[in-house]
Formats: C-alpha cells, structure tokens, sequence
C-alpha cells in the first residue's frame, strides 16, 4: 500500500537531493533541540522565584562629599526619613543590592579557617534589623534580626554573631532541613543560624549559587552608601521621584544616583539572558522556516521533475490519493533518516555545549519532542505540492512533452 | 468492448474554442485489432486520451466493456483504467528510478495484488518480451526497443482486455518496430483487443482495420487480411 521497497530503491538510485534534505533536518534537528533547551533553561530561571516582592521595591546611591560628616549618624537619619515617608514600608542602607549582579560573596564553611572543612559559596548583604522586611522576606524558621543583633563596624574589633540563611545555604551546609541553632564560620569567624528563609536569591540569582545567600546584621558606613526601600504596591514610582528631594533637603553635599526598582536592576542583569534567548528564537524560526522550503522546494522540484512519470502512474491505474501518499511517504522515509541522525547530532552538541558553555544537559524529551514538530512540519510541507502532484492530469503520459 | 456514441471534445480557453473532436462515433468489438490514423493535430491523441479515460469528454457517451463512463468519478476511472486498459505509450514512459522488475510490477501495486502474485506475473511477463534476464536493470540501460517491450510487459501484467497504443514504434528503427508489431499481433492473437494510433501507414496495413481521423471525425475505414466489411463500425459524418 505504502509501496515502501520501490521508493526506498528510487531514492537510493538518485540520492543528492534526498541527502542535501537529510543533512539540513539532521542539523535543524541538532541545532533547535538544543536551542529549545536552553531557552527553556533559561525562562525557567527568569519565572523562578526570586522571594522578592521586586515591583514594590527600589535602591539608591547616596554619594557624600563632606569630609565632616558623621557618616553613621546620617545613615541613621536617612534612614528614619525614608521610613517617614508616606508610602514607604521600610527602608535600610545596605551593602549591596540582591538580584543586580554586584556586591559580596564568599564562603561559609563548618569549621573555622583555617581548618579544613566544607564550604559553601554564597552572596551576603549586610544590613540592620530592618533588612529582611524591607526584602519582603519573612523567616520561616527561627527569628529575625533585633536591634541587639546588629553590629556597627568602626575601629572597635566587634563582629556580628548571628546570621540568617537562605534554606538552600543551610541545606547544603547542614543536610536537608537542618541548620536552625548551627553554626558556621565566616572566615575564622563564627556565626550561629537564628533564622532560615525558604526562598531569598543573592547578588547572581543566575550562578551556580543564585539561592544561596546570608543576610548578615551588621552596617559599616562609607561616603557611598547603598539603600533599598519598600512601599506600598502603588506608591513606588511616586516614593522614587521624591528621593533626591527628601536625601539632599537632610544634607546638601551629596549626590544621590543610580534610583532605580528592584525589578529593574534584574532586568539588567538579566538582559545578556533575554537577547541569548531572542537571538536562538530568531535562529530557530529561520532554521524552521529554511527547513520547510528546502523540502517544499525538493517536493516541488520533484513533482516538476517527475511530471510525466506522475500522468504515466495515473494513467496506469493510481488514485489521486496514491500520488500524494507516493510523495508523502517518501518526503516521511527522507525525514526518518534525517531526525534519526540530526537526533544523534544533538545528543553530542548538547554534550559538547554542556562542557563548552555549561548549560544543562540536553534532555531527551526535547529532541522528541522537536523531531515530531519537524516531521509535521516536514509532511505539511510536502502535502501542497503532493496535493498539485495528484491533480496532474494522466493524459500529460501521451504528450510528447 | 468500446463504444463511442456522438462524442464531442471542446478546448475553452479565453479567446478560442477548439472541438478536437466533433460527433465521433466508433465501435470496436472483443478481439479486434485496430489502427487509427490520420493527420497531425486530428484528434488521434484526444481520441486515445478519452479512450483511456485519460481525459473527460464534453458531450456523446463512452461505454467501456459496457461501463458508461461518463457516469464514473476520478477513482472509480483509475480503478477501471487499472483493471481493464493497458497503454503502451510512444515515449515508452518508464519511470526512470525503477527497475524493470518494479516498472512493470506498479500497475499490479495500484491493484493491490499479492508480493507473490505480483513477482509470477512481472516475471511471465518479462519472459514473453525476453527480457526476463534483465530484470534488475534500470530502464537507461536499455535499447529503445527493449524498453518499449518493458512497457508492452507493463501493460500486459495487469491481464487488460483492452490494450491502447500510441505511436508504439514511433521512437524505433525499422527492426526494433518490426518486433514489437509482431509481439503486439501474437498479444492480439491470444485475444487482447487492440486500439493503436499510427502515423505510419505500413504499419496500419498490418492491422486486420483501419480507421482514420480527420478534423475530430471518423471519416475512413478499410479492413484488411479478410476480415467482413460488416465488422462493426460506425463512421462519423
């Protein structure tokens, strides 16, 4: 019915166009299975959740000229000023912003250096009793900061005690679930676990240790200082525009700088992610699109080819139906070798880019997945000229020409 | 077998209208072997086209071995072209990706006839045109005698009762033409009924009637090697 042996011995008796369509599904197979996966990758880490309420949350520099201040006491009056203003929830100074790809990381290990021990990377920030609720973030074991927590550094030896970690910094240091009353060692330094936080991405939401993060109660002040605000849902963009109004009315000799949401500053971050991502969208779609012409064309080109040979089969008894199934069938046995090799293809790119660029490994669902879509494609793409095939007419087999 | 009854056959396009064919009435019995000619652009090859249901006609009415088919849809015309016509075209039209072995098995495909089935009759018919030895060949590799004795195979595979030839030696020298003249005779001998179009008026001698086409009519017959000038014919005005 498929009359699978003599199309299979025809393609293998004139071959260059069947091999030319082979290798472009084998590579459009290869090269969008693997795109597919890491723009998958990708967009799942652009949805994941940060922990942060970043649309009601926004950051500033505060730049200080005047070699007389006290820094400390500005900060403090800063401070209670944003947390004044009407819309604000809280407000905090900061040693740097999560989600924006700047500030400190290191390693916190179970024993103090320098002993051998395990260490795990993280990102830190640094901030008062007010930091987690101005993150929006809400421990969900243990306690947050107090006031009697958090230590200012000056030119006395006083070091922080107490710590809160992400839930991913205590899994990984402690075992799953564990870590409450722990405690570990910055540097030669220890600090013991008050409070695990489920969900709270550092500086580098995107590396190895995105989630990894410790929020540490201490405030060191300098002529730059950071700060993060949180308001009302609504009030943001109003709170923002009166920043450098309400900072410069409480001291003049600075310039504030750099107000800009939370949601902003991972937009940024993130932009070498969306343009990756657009730029393998754009690849694919044209992969896609130049694949199906190549096997419209081949089929169109078949079809003109073989006009004559098509009124010769009609007129020797095939149905319309038997010419588009001729075509169909053989742009399917094309498309068989094609996805079988482009699928080997992708397995070993997905494992060359795995060790190149450290993306995540191929899963095989996507090249299933993009073969099917592509031998769809493929048959739709050959239909129309078959459609045309079938309604050559069988008196072309007595023309001369 | 075939029965022509005032069929007409117009070409519309936008500007002209063409009857390539016009009151065209022809009986041809069970058994008869009949040469048609006529002049270039006579209406030969429309004839054979609606004799092969290879094209519609515009007006009279066809009855193939007593099927009125006027009254058959497009599948139902290439299930009764595959069961009962064999064509043995002058370009010989074998499709060049197949074998000889395959060209002649397709018609037994479309009839979706048995593996095993099909292997004795392509392998019969390949033997009665001698060329049974070189079934694995493609048609490129042959003589242009040979592959019309591959067609002539082709259409005989199917066991047709009515076997239409175009111009069947219009490609071949003088000797190759004589051989497949000689098959077609032994294939109509054993009681196919034959319709060949020829421009070649030795060649139609040899068919036991003639008939010829002039301007879209029968105007002409003649019948020779015998046969009764009442075999059936109907001669269009």
């Amino acid at each position: 019915m498929f009359e699978l042996k003599p199309t299979i011995n025809a393609l293998m008796r004139s071959k260059l166009g069947a091999v030319l369509l082979i290798l472009q599904l084998a590579i459009t197979l290869a090269i969008v299975s693997n795109a597919v996966s890491i723009i998958q990758d990708r967009l799942t880490y652009l949805n994941k959740d940060t922990g942060y309420p970043e649309a009601e949350i926004f950051k500033f520099n505060a730049l200080n000229f005047d070699k007389n201040l006290d820094l400390l006491q500005q900060v403090e009056l800063d401070e209670q000023s944003l947390r004044d203003l009407n819309g604000v929830i809280d407000a905090t100074a900061v040693s740097s912003v999560v989600l924006s790809g700047s500030g400190s990381s290191g390693g916190m290990q179970l024993k103090p250096e320098p002993q051998e021990s395990k260490r795990v990377n993280m990102g830190y920030v640094t901030g008062d009793e007010h930091l987690l609720n101005t993150l929006g973030v809400k421990v969900s074991e243990g306690r947050d900061f107090t006031e009697a927590d958090v230590v200012v550094i000056d030119e006395s030896d006083a070091r922080p005690s107490v710590i809160i970690v992400s839930r991913a910094l205590s899994d990984e240091l402690f075992g799953q679930g564990k870590g409450l009353g722990e405690t570990l060692y910055w540097g030669a330094d220890p600090l013991t676990i008050i409070g695990i936080v489920d969900t709270m991405a550092n500086q580098w939401p995107k590396s190895s240790f995105g989630t990894k993060t410790a929020m540490i109660p201490m405030i060191r002040v300098g002529n730059f200082q950071k700060f993060l605000v949180r308001t009302e849902p609504q009030a943001r963009a109003q709170v923002m525009r009166q920043i450098e109004e309400l900072m410069l009315a409480s001291h003049r000799e600075r310039v504030i700088s750099d107000v800009t949401g939370l949601d902003q500053k991972k937009a940024r971050y993130d932009a070498k992610d969306v343009l990756m991502m657009r730029m393998l969208m754009t690849l694919i779609v044209v992969l896609v699109v130049v694949t199906a012409l190549g096997v419209f064309g081949l089929s169109t080109f078949n079809i003109s080819k073989r006009t004559k040979q098509i009124g010769t089969r009609r007129a020797l008894g095939a149905r319309k139906s038997a010419i588009v199934r001729y075509f169909v069938v053989e742009n399917a046995l094309i498309c068989s070798v094609g996805l079988v090799l482009g699928g080997a293809a992708a397995v070993l790119l997905g494992q060359k880019l795995m060790n190149w660029y450290s993306v995540p490994a191929l899963s095989y669902h996507f090249i299933a997945t993009t073969a099917g879509l592509l031998l769809l494609m493929s048959l739709l793409s050959v239909l129309m000229p078959a459609l045309r095939a079938a309604n050559i007419s069988p008196s072309i087999a007595t023309r001369s020409v | 077998m075939l029965d022509m009854k005032a069929i007409s056959k117009v070409y519309q396009t936008e500007m002209v209208q063409t009857h390539a064919l016009r009151d065209f009435n022809l009986h041809v019995a069970e058994g008869e072997f009949v040469a048609v000619t006529g002049p270039s652009g006579s209406g030969k090859t429309t004839f054979l086209n609606i004799a092969g249901m290879l094209e519609p006609f515009s007006g009279g009415q066809y009855c193939l071995d007593g099927v009125d088919i006027g009254k058959l849809n497009d599948n139902a015309r290439a299930d009764l072209r595959n069961q009962k016509i064999g064509f043995i075209f002058q370009g010989f039209n074998l499709i060049p990706d197949l074998n000889l072995y395959e060209n002649v098995e397709v018609p037994l495909r479309y009839r979706g006839i048995k593996s095993a089935e099909r292997k004795r009759r392509v392998e019969e018919c390949l033997e009665l045109v001698g060329l049974a030895g070189r079934a694995k060949h493609l048609p490129q590799q042959l003589s242009g005698g040979q592959q019309q004795r591959v067609a002539i195979a082709r259409a005989l595979a199917g066991r047709p009762r009515f076997l239409l030839a175009d111009e069947p030696t219009g490609n071949l020298d003088s000797l190759m033409a004589r051989q497949v003249m000689e098959l077609l005779e032994q294939i109509n001998r054993e009681g196919a009924t034959i319709v060949m179009v020829t421009h070649d008026p030795e060649l139609a001698r040899r068919a036991p009637r003639n008939i010829q086409i002039v301007d879209g009519r029968v105007t002409d017959f003649t019948l020779y090697q015998g046969r009764s000038a009442e075999t059936p014919l109907a001669a269009g005005g």
